[in-house]
């Protein structure tokens, strides 16, 4: 039996394993005096952690960095010899991020194409989605489990980092079980429908994490609501367990699902009701991406328009989006000035023992007043930056 | 042998001549006087057309160890270097000593002269598939000599490197001498690089595809400079010389790095009306420009000038109104060289204009900022754009020591991770350009600033940028590879790489064996 894991473009390797009776690494590199010792000290690292297991691994490097290197001989190995066990020598260190931290921006990054992985943590994102599911080919869905299992535990995010598994009974479970070992702040679940398969989801992400001795609890859930039926049900979805901290919404699969067309006509409906069940259940609503890489306007414009509804945050396909996003969803100059003047009020207010505030002529009430407070924290959170 | 001023050890000869070790960017004085010409004084009715280039070599009195100089302004599409060559090889010529402005892939028959013994020296710029056959153990009769576009413009002005024949390709000639690359059927921008040659050379050759009547303009290269003009079927291929329009980086940390140097320029307090600045062609370079024109336009700032490598991006501004002048050495597409023909403040200038050592104005000096890349960049903010981290010597030294001597601030853009070899490194294989002369290292994951600037270092701190140790950006990349080999060097020297003021900064030897 025979194995090719990877691929000859740039920033991959292509790994061949074949059975053999003793453990070997062959490495073909364009540059042999420089690259070859470092190649094969990451190979015969990876094999010596599965046992030293009766494979000839062949590796054609490209440029790859030691984490994909590490991923695709680990795949490759284990696809030869599925009994082939990998001794962990290390645990991924990576606090649980703030239910409510800033989150204007989630990153798609496709789950195994090295190319687009490598430096995908340096963009600024305020969530980085390493995704498994329809960017990742049937065929590769084990090779992109191992790599995003390896970048994790390589990676040191600044901000948040989650993955999209498949749905739970057509791979999200193995998916959860191998990726929760790089501790990724949370996990999105691709068309939510119940809140029933939110909480099997939670049960499973809980039995993990004892076996890996970390809070349980502690990896959040972000269920993407993308069918008729779950934005029909996407209260449940949203109330359904303690780990949903966002709820995304995902107008492509939606819009395929319903017959529509993507206008923002069509669209409002749903998007009014995931914002409206997220904000009941007391967390945060994402937009869809916007997929015209080129139009910064329009993407600008629905931001605003995405903002305007309720929503904390949208989608990116590319990095060059980020700062569209950020500026859309960070709250402007007047509105924190706003803010803080009503704050200060309702402290002045209630030092002089009065009940009623009002700013610029204009009653504040309580909703308001918990709404400026609210800003004002997440201006600060924004200034301090990290995921904790 | 001597460690020069950044301890780099140089021989006390190179070849047949005495080498002066590096002293500092600006250490040198020049002495002397400019090289002599011998008179001519041209006859009345003069006929400078020959029918070939043998012809031409022949009328020169081209004879073995004789040394001939070429321009690079049609790049990957040049057919004039190889023709001359092949033509030296059929009269039998040897031993000859060439004198490019710059190699490119498409040079390759040159190894072939050289085994065959018609080339056995180069001076100027020995890059390519040249650079790595003389890496690779192929013999020259004394090591290379690579010098910057000022750097080599200097020599030839100095009398250090003296030319018999310079061999111009001219996109366009008059019968008199009068040649110009801007038009024509092959336009590649201009051949200015060598009117230093035309005027210091024992002899000059314009070759052109395009005879057309007296006069041809604008006059780069001279009647009074010119000896002969040979008329051929082709000089160039159009393809390969400029692109249409060159592509903008599409890699996210590419145009991330292109982000983070036009927040620093706006942070470096030179962003105010009257800025100037150097862009180049690569994609990050295109990228950079394109987003600093952006910004100024929101900041409604009116820059001085653009310096090229033409490009849409500066034309674009130009007509915008966004800088008063654009400095074109060369010409990188189409856009730029229609714009040198139609706009008077599109203005081309050659090395000596823009780049010499010796001499009483340089127009970088002038620049505010500068976009440059390199192969590595080490601890000391020292520059390598010749070696590759295997100590393969494949590119030359363009103007890259003369742009960052003379920029108020010198940017490096580069990304910290490329690939599995390092590209920020204790100690670069080969010093092109010394640290003193870089301010500003721009990479995806971080902004280092040179502590000589700390000026600088203050003032984006305060914008808020993402400024690091560059040892520590260098840890942070250097965490996803195990470390490369180095390879270890011999005592052969296989090229000499002079600073712009002629001292040698550094030289490649020849790989040993590998640690």
């Amino acid at each position: 039996m025979e194995a090719r894991v990877g691929s000859d473009a740039k920033a991959d390797c292509l790994v061949v394993a074949r059975q053999a009776e003793r453990a070997s690494v062959a490495v073909a590199t364009k540059n042999r005096n420089l690259l070859e010792n470092g190649i094969r000290a990451v190979a015969e690292g990876v094999l010596a952690a599965l046992g030293r297991p009766g494979v000839a691994v062949e590796v054609q490097d490209q440029g790859a960095l030691d984490y994909v290197l590490a991923a695709r001989i680990e795949t490759a190995v284990r696809t030869v010899l599925p009994e082939a066990k990998l001794t962990r020598s290390e645990r991924v260190e990576r606090a649980a991020s703030d239910p409510d931290r800033p989150r204007r921006s989630r990153l798609y990054a496709p789950g195994n194409n090295p190319r687009l992985l490598v430096g995908i943590d340096i963009h600024g994102a305020d969530c980085v989605l390493l995704d498994l599911e329809d960017s990742v080919p049937p065929g590769d869905k084990a090779a992109a489990r191992t790599l995003v299992r390896r970048l994790l535990a390589a990676v040191p995010f600044p901000d948040e980092v989650w993955v999209r598994i498949n749905p739970l009974d057509a791979g999200g479970r193995e998916d959860v079980a191998e990726v929760l070992e790089g501790r990724p702040h949370g996990v999105c679940l691709p068309k939510a429908e119940s809140g029933e398969g939110v909480r099997e989801l939670s049960k499973e992400l809980g039995k993990i994490e004892r076996r890996l001795g970390f809070d349980v609890g502690s990896t959040h859930i972000m269920p993407i609501i993308e069918t008729a039926r779950g934005v029909l049900r996407c209260e449940d979805v949203a109330e359904a367990d303690e780990r949903v901290v966002v709820v995304a919404f995902g107008a492509e699969d939606y819009t395929r699902d319903v017959g529509a067309r993507r206008t923002n006509e069509a669209l409002l409906f749903a998007r009014s009701r995931v914002v409206a069940a997220a904000k009941a259940a007391g967390v945060q609503a994402s937009d869809t991406v916007y997929a015209d890489l080129a139009n910064d306007a329009g993407l600008a414009e629905e931001c605003a328009r995405a903002r305007d509804l309720g929503f904390d945050g949208k989608g990116a396909i590319n990095p060059r989006q980020i700062p569209i996003l950020h500026h859309a969803f960070s709250p402007t100059e007047e509105e924190l000035a706003k803010a803080r003047a009503i704050v200060e009020a309702a402290r002045e207010a209630e030092s002089r023992g009065l009940g009623a505030v009002a700013v610029d002529g204009r009653m504040v009430d309580q909703p308001v007043l918990e709404r400026a407070r609210r800003l004002i924290k997440y201006a600060e959170k924004l200034a301090k930056g990290g995921a904790a | 042998m001597t460690g020069n001023a950044l301890g780099r050890e140089i021989p006390d000869r190179i070849g047949s001549r005495k080498a002066i070790p590096f002293g500092g960017a600006f250490a040198k004085t020049p002495t002397g006087t400019k090289a002599p010409r011998p008179q001519k004084a041209a006859a009345q009715h003069e006929d400078k057309v020959l029918p070939t280039i043998e012809a031409a070599i022949e009328a020169c009195g081209l004879s073995n160890g004789m040394t001939i100089s070429f321009h690079h302004s049609f790049r990957e599409g040049d057919r004039v270097i190889n023709l001359v060559l092949d033509a030296c090889a059929r009269m039998g010529l040897k031993d000859l000593r060439i004198c490019p402005t710059a190699l490119f892939g498409v040079h390759e028959p040159i190894v072939g002269h050289i085994e065959s013994g018609v080339v056995s020296r180069i001076e100027g710029s020995m890059n390519g598939p040249v650079g790595a056959f003389i890496s690779k153990g192929g013999k020259l009769s004394e090591p290379a000599v690579l010098r910057s576009h000022g750097g080599r413009w200097r020599a030839i002005e100095a009398g250090a490197m003296e030319i018999d024949v310079a061999f111009i390709a001219a996109p366009q000639a008059d019968p008199y001498g009068n040649a110009t690359g801007i038009r024509g059927k092959t336009p590649c921008g201009p051949i200015s690089f060598q009117a230093v040659d035309a005027q210091y050379a024992r002899k000059t050759v314009v070759v052109t595809n395009d005879l057309a009547p007296y006069p041809v303009f604008p006059m780069e290269i001279q009647q009074g400079w010119t000896d002969y003009v040979v008329v051929v079927d082709e000089i160039g291929d159009p393809a390969s010389i400029a692109s249409g329009t060159l592509q903008l980086t599409n890699s996210p940390t590419n145009l991330l790095i292109a982000r983070l140097t036009v927040e620093a320029v706006k942070a470096s307090g030179y962003f105010k009306d009257g800025f100037s600045f150097q862009g180049g062609a690569g994609g990050m370079s295109l990228a950079a420009t394109k987003f600093l024109g952006d910004e100024m336009e929101k900041a409604k700032i009116v820059g001085s000038f653009g310096m090229g490598g033409g490009t849409k991006m500066l034309v674009d501004m130009l007509r915008r109104g966004q800088i008063r002048a654009i400095l074109d050495g060369q010409a990188f597409d189409l856009d730029a060289i229609a714009s040198l023909r139609e706009d008077p403040a599109h203005l081309m200038m050659d090395p000596g204009l823009y780049a010499n050592y010796d001499s009483r104005g340089c127009s970088t000096y002038k620049l505010d900022a500068a976009f440059l890349g390199a192969t590595e960049v080490d601890l000391d903010f020292n520059v390598n754009v010749n070696t590759h981290s295997d100590g393969q010597l494949l590119h030359g030294i363009g103007g890259h020591q003369d742009v960052a001597a003379g920029a108020a601030m010198t940017m490096i853009t580069l990304p910290a991770l490329r690939g599995r070899i390092p590209p920020i490194v204790e100690r670069v294989t080969t010093v092109t350009t010394p640290g003193e002369v870089i301010d500003v290292i721009v990479t995806e994951r971080g902004i280092a600033v040179n502590p000589r600037r700390g000026d600088l270092l203050e003032r984006f701190r305060a914008a808020g940028l993402p400024v690091r140790e560059l040892a520590d950006i260098k840890r942070d990349a250097d965490r996803y590879i195990q470390p490369v080999r180095r390879p270890v060097f011999g005592d052969e020297v296989i090229a000499a790489i002079e600073w712009r003021d002629g001292t040698v900064i550094d030289v490649v030897r020849k790989v040993e064996e590998w640690q």
